[in-house]
């Protein structure tokens, strides 16, 4: 019994951080754009269809790590200049046109990989002893690579200039421009660092997950939840939430089902928005 | 949200056969429905009332999102809960075909009482991630098997009976394709008739007022969250009633209509017919289901070309196509008369 707690629990924990990985995209997409992007779940699908693709041409997974995020950056950045600029005015909008995008990337991988599931083998292979119970050591990578996915992304934000110019519009847009920060061009980058984030999502959980194109609608809603709980645009509150989330999520899984699991987190969302909509890590407001 | 499309400029609140072009256009459309059946084989005339039924679903979706400004995902759960009521009126009642019907509407607007009081509650983005919560929600409890009991036996049936319609002394069944037809044109006609209605009525003009500048609304005495929230349980309604035309029609429901993909159907119909009017939402199902209908021989994944038809009607044409017709109609005729002498 404690050892399925131990192995849920971890298991959360790895889930929940990539989890993070991806709801920062998201989170940094609406906190520069104003928008919810409707497609990030699909972008993270489209990830782990890449990784597999790059197994299938290669041969080699790791390769995937290096070249995906980089097709994710412009696809991102195409998707932004051609979708989202030209309907920026208005949000609702912009929102339905990342749903036509959603619509597009699934349909065309249906397309094109197919529509039965596959898996990816554990690249790793090697089984570790943790507290007596063997352990997937591609587990405790995916959750090393997700962690450094998101140090490194805080230190673009904090450490460099263009990070700075991305706070700095995120905070007061009109004023950003009036300092002479190229705003269309950090808009473009953010899109495109959202969606590498969430492919490079894709691929570190790719061999985890099976690989499917309906992959997305399971992965948008915990990137809302995630966004949700840790309050929308709060940036380390999300990647937090999602973290909590996923595993106390496992915790309550050892004790009873996945979706009384899931219902609980639910409600406990539902008693967020009601009570804290700017989210449980904010600082009160005024 | 930012105001889209355009105001309605259908007839003064409160005349629905108000003259003019409007009522000469719903007095010809009613003319060809009725007609309708006499033209075509008996199965197309059940793929005209599935037409109607979507329609209707697309256009409860235009309710919210044209008239609310809310970009809601959950009308789905609506659509099934008016499924669900309809399977519960018909097997676990016992109710004639309208009673179920109206069970249908009462469940869907039901259940939009308390998902309405949160969802309204939130504004803009928030909005929007809670309706697709609650569709997560609701098609998890429905799906798994320790939960599923809550539902009862209900959700996923096939009528093993075909259905009747009782009118006065006479049962009218539906073995016979016309009367599945006309049963479906005169159910979605008066739904129609009562969105009209509404959306015409000081209810719908505050709404509109809502959306175009919430602040100035609450200013001018409107109580806003409340407004906003009978405007989605009467859209919920409305999405119901589409729920039980389809169970009849299809005589069938599955637990798939839950989810909040097919909202995103209703809101891809929607958008590329207009959200604007709400003439806008059928002629955009039509479009939608006569080309996946006549060109998905062709082309397995034909959504594909959907969501570029989307992008594009976004970009070019965001009072799509019913609001592209209605604008070019109405410059014509300004030309018209102004060049009289």
């Amino acid at each position: 019994m404690s050892d399925l707690v131990i192995i849920l629990a971890m298991n959360g924990l790895v889930w929940g951080l990539i989890i993070a990985l991806i709801a920062l995209g998201l989170s940094i997409i609406f906190g520069l754009l104003d928008i919810i992007n409707v497609a990030h779940g699909d972008f993270f699908m489209v990830g782990t269809v890449f990784a597999w693709t790059v197994i299938l041409l290669t041969g080699n997974f790791w390769l995937a790590f290096l070249i995906v995020p980089l097709i994710g950056m412009l696809l991102g950045s195409l998707v932004e200049r051609t979708v989202i600029r030209p309907v920026e005015n208005s949000a609702a909008l912009s929102i339905v046109a990342t749903f036509g995008l959603s619509l597009i990337l699934q349909e065309a991988v249906r397309a094109t990989f197919g529509a039965t599931p596959k898996r990816i083998l554990d690249p790793i292979g090697i089984t570790l002893p943790i507290l007596g119970l063997d352990y997937q050591v591609y587990r405790l990578f995916a959750a090393a690579v997700a962690i450094a996915a998101i140090v490194a992304f805080f230190l673009f934000l904090h450490r460099t200039k263009f990070g700075t110019w991305m706070r700095a519009t995120r905070q007061d847009r009109d004023t950003a421009i009036a300092m002479g920060v190229p705003s269309n061009r950090i808009f473009v980058v953010t899109f495109g660092l959202g969606t590498a984030m969430a492919m490079l999502g894709g691929v570190v959980a790719a061999p985890i997950t099976t690989v499917e194109f309906r992959l997305g609608l399971d992965v948008l809603p915990l990137c809302f939840m995630a966004v949700i709980i840790g309050g929308l645009g709060n940036l380390p509150g999300t990647a937090a939430a999602a973290v909590l989330l996923a595993f106390v999520e496992g915790l309550i899984t050892s004790v009873t089902e996945p979706t009384t699991a899931r219902i609980c987190s639910l409600i406990f969302m539902s008693a967020v928005l009601l009570l804290r909509p700017q989210g449980i890590f904010a600082r009160s407001t005024r | 949200m930012t105001a889209i499309g355009v105001a309605p400029a259908g007839p003064a609140p409160g005349s629905f056969f108000g003259g003019g072009a409007t009522g000469w256009g719903f007095g010809g459309l009613a003319i060809a429905l009725v007609l309708l059946p006499l033209a075509i084989p008996d199965y197309q005339q059940v793929f005209v009332a599935e037409i109607l039924v979507w329609g209707l679903f697309a256009m409860s979706f235009a309710m919210v999102f044209g008239f609310g400004g809310m970009l809601s995902f959950s009308q789905a759960v609506f659509f099934g809960m008016g499924c669900y009521g309809f399977n519960l009126g018909t097997l676990f009642f016992g109710f004639n075909t309208w009673g179920a019907v109206a069970s249908a509407v009462v469940a869907a607007a039901l259940f939009a009482v308390p998902v309405g009081y949160i969802a309204t509650r939130v504004r803009h983005h928030h909005f929007l991630i809670v309706t697709v919560i609650i569709s997560v929600l609701v098609t998890a409890v429905l799906e798994s098997g320790h939960w599923r009991w809550i539902a009862g036996p209900y959700v996923t049936v096939s009528l093993t009976f075909v259905p009747e319609v009782p009118l006065g002394i006479a049962k009218l069944s539906f073995i016979h394709e016309w009367v599945a037809y006309y049963f479906t044109v005169v159910m979605v006609a008066a739904a129609f008739f009562v969105a009209w209605r509404i959306v015409h009525s000081p209810f719908g003009r505050a709404m509109l007022a809502i959306k175009d500048n919430e602040m100035r609304a609450q200013m001018i005495g409107l109580n806003v969250n409340k407004l906003r929230w009978m405007l989605f349980v009467i859209a919920a309604g409305i999405a119901g009633h589409a729920g039980a035309l389809y169970a009849l029609l299809a005589r069938y429901t599955n637990l798939e209509f839950f989810h909040w993909v097919y909202s995103g159907k209703a809101i891809v119909m929607a958008i590329i017919g207009g959200v604007g009017s709400l003439v806008g939402p059928f002629v955009g199902t039509a479009f939608y289901m006569l080309s996946t209908e006549y060109l998905s021989h062709y082309f397995q994944q034909f959504i594909i070309v959907f969501g570029f038809i989307l992008l594009l009607v976004i970009r070019y044409a965001p009072d799509g196509i019913w609001g592209v017709v209605v604008r070019s109609v109405r410059e014509w005729g300004r030309d018209g008369q102004a060049a009289k002498p």
